[in-house]
């Protein structure tokens, strides 16, 4: 057993790799992996600079290309990370920060900072601060909301979802009829969007996710005993309270990273957790270290597809996700609509 | 494997990629700097307001508008041409074989950011417009330069402008003393004309022309024609058939672009009330020649000249 999980992250992590170095390779001009390889180990002081590779080539790798891979990459397990986090503490397989109306929130606190204060406000946590703040009293709402006795029902916590994703965005109009000049540039990022960041957005995020990843694995254990149900969990040990404001704090805070960075992305926090759930079983221990191989995966080959379906126009990301995602999401609905009448 | 280690490994791993690209952004400029020409290295503001430096007359030049393709070529730097906004770089015929930078971005109007870079251009000449983008090449060494006209005396000074960037200077000051002298012969002749009114129509639904700080709506006042639409006060109103019957302008004259026929715009609903089409007085004007600020822009005002007085320019 526990080999045979040893094997799966050693596929997860080649296919990681092997996205990683084709979306690098893959643009407006083809980039070899190998080329990539060399002028990596360049970088990294391992080798001498490669031969026969134009500078031209080295600019559009590492100011280019490998910002917006990377950022993907950080972006996807912060989503993924966010989806199993919200599964675990919802009990419920069809938690996804989009869905739930987390990233509507968080959306609306970084558009609320961008419009009032400008993107550069508060330094280079501004825009993830205010988006922080906004996923999580999203979450908040949306749990309370959602909560009737001991349990989160799928049809409430959708419904709470929708309804205060409803209030967000109306709000966000709002918001936006202040905002002038700026609502193309809005109106763009909020559709998701990767494109035209440089190594500061993941400088800017990456502490927060990394943060927010290792609190996810030391809550991890706790996540598995809250699936036995609230009150056996708090037998088994469980400061069943505190959990759940943790819990939600850590959604959101990786839910708000990859919103700030770029907009509202769905449907990667649904999909991947639940796909890995088939094949390392529930164990949020087990899950979490998968979902952070896999969720990159996702989005980097969405944002692949997104940049070269059309190319040169691109298709903002989350139009990928969502088209990929909304199909299994429906799957997902119906599958648990059966579930529940074969239980009831 | 415990979970929490997976992960630390994995942010360590994402966390040293990140640093090593960091370190690339402090790139030095992709020009070159070979000591040729008088001028340079040159330093000019263009018509963004950036000031903008080149090392040695640029060799390999990256237009990002159809004017400022026909303008690089009216300066015989064809051959120094490596790139081209898209398929409206179509004068001279040999800008068509260039290669195509543009249909990038959400609404496909913008640049190719690493087609861009991958030509190597160290001259980028584009129309005001795309603040984003210019930052990113600016960003990663590619020497942005807006030219941008609002009038024929503008387009002028940009031909001389490009002249003095491309270290075609002489050819440039001859090339402008060429339209100006051109130019001037045209407006003598309208002189002696008395002047016409006259509608422009841009577009067709909505009925749109030009307002009076356009372009388009200076080559018209210089052509003799008054037109009606001259106190509007948006670059591109809207116009209605009602007001146009009233006008009653005597000479309607349609952009290319607009897609129709004179036949055409005579058949619309209505439009036979406005006195212009009722005498057959529409004229199709080329809008390549009167929406490019560019050399064959006296090519532009002579057509519209001889639409408004045939019988002067015979």
């Amino acid at each position: 057993m526990n080999r045979r999980y040893r094997r799966t992250l050693a596929v997860l992590a080649m296919v990681l790799t092997a996205s990683f170095l084709l979306a690098v390779a893959v643009g407006a001009v083809w980039i070899s992996p190998w080329a990539t390889v060399r002028l990596l180990a360049w970088k990294l002081h391992l080798t001498a600079r490669p031969h026969g590779v134009p500078r031209s080539t080295e600019v559009i790798l590492f100011q280019l290309r490998l910002p917006r891979v990377v950022l993907a990459g950080v972006v996807g397990a912060a989503l993924a990370a966010s989806g199993a986090v919200f599964q675990g503490l919802f009990r419920n397989p069809l938690a996804d920060p989009a869905i739930i109306g987390v990233s509507s929130g968080a959306a609306l606190g970084a558009v609320a900072v961008i419009v009032f204060l400008g993107s550069g406000a508060l330094g280079a946590f501004g825009v993830p601060l205010a988006a922080f703040a906004g996923a999580l009293l999203t979450a908040l709402v949306v749990y309370r909301l959602a909560r009737i006795g001991p349990a989160v029902h799928v049809a409430t916590l959708l419904l709470a979802g929708i309804a205060v994703a409803a209030v967000i965005s109306s709000v966000m109009s709002l918001v936006m009829s202040f905002s002038g000049d700026q609502v193309r540039d809005i109106y763009a990022w909020l559709l998701g969007g990767l494109v035209g960041q440089g190594w500061s957005s993941i400088e800017a995020v990456m502490p927060l996710v990394a943060a927010g990843v290792i609190a996810a694995g030391l809550t991890a254990h706790d996540l598995n005993l809250m699936a036995l149900g609230e009150e056996r969990a708090a037998q088994l040990g469980v400061e069943v309270g505190a959990l759940k404001r943790r819990a939600v704090a850590i959604g959101a805070l990786l839910a708000a990273c990859a919103v700030s960075v770029a907009g509202v992305i769905g449907f990667v926090g649904l999909m991947t957790p639940h796909l890995l759930r088939l094949v390392v079983g529930a164990d949020h221990r087990r899950l979490l270290p998968a979902v952070l191989l896999a969720g990159p995966t996702i989005l980097i080959l969405a944002d692949l597809v997104a940049r070269t379906v059309l190319a040169p126009q691109e298709l903002p990301v989350g139009v990928v996700t969502a088209l990929l995602g909304g199909p299994f999401f429906l799957f997902l609905l119906r599958r648990e609509g059966r579930r529940a009448r074969a239980v009831g | 494997m415990r979970p929490h280690r997976a992960a630390v490994a994995l942010i360590l791993a994402l966390t040293l990629v990140g640093c090593a690209g960091s370190s690339a952004t402090r790139s030095a400029p992709l020009t070159s700097s070979s000591a040729s020409g008088t001028a340079f290295p040159l330093t000019m503001r263009d018509d963004d307001g950036v000031s903008v430096t080149l090392q040695a007359p640029p060799r390999r030049i990256v237009t990002f508008a159809p004017s400022a393709t026909e303008i690089v070529f009216a300066l015989g730097l064809g051959d120094r041409l490596v790139g081209v906004s898209g398929p409206y770089d179509d004068y001279p015929p040999a800008a068509k074989r260039i290669e195509e930078v543009g249909g990038a971005g959400d609404f496909g109007v913008d640049p190719n950011i690493e087609k861009v870079v991958a030509l190597r251009p160290d001259l980028f000449l584009t129309i005001e417009g795309g603040d984003q983008w210019k930052a990113r090449l600016r960003a990663l060494g590619v020497p942005v330069f807006t030219i941008n006209s609002t009038s024929l005396e503008d387009t002028f000074h940009d031909i001389e402008t490009v002249g003095r960037l491309t270290g075609t200077e002489e050819a440039a000051r001859a090339l402008v003393a060429r339209l100006r002298a051109r130019d001037e012969a045209i407006e003598a002749k309208v002189a002696g004309e008395p002047p016409v009114s006259c509608f422009f129509e841009v577009y067709y639904p909505p009925l749109t022309t030009v307002g009076p700080h356009t372009f388009i709506a200076d080559l018209l006042r210089r052509a003799g024609c008054r037109s009606v639409s001259e106190h509007a006060r948006s670059d591109y109103p809207q116009w209605s058939v009602d007001d146009l019957v009233r006008e009653a302008p005597e000479v309607y004259l349609v952009s290319s672009e607009s897609g129709a026929s004179a036949s055409a715009v005579a058949r619309r609903p209505g439009f036979d009330a406005i006195a212009a089409i009722a005498r057959g007085n529409v004229r199709v004007i080329d809008s390549d020649l009167v929406s490019r600020p560019g050399p064959r822009i006296v090519d532009g005002l002579r057509a519209l000249a001889r639409a408004l007085h045939p019988d002067a320019f015979a």
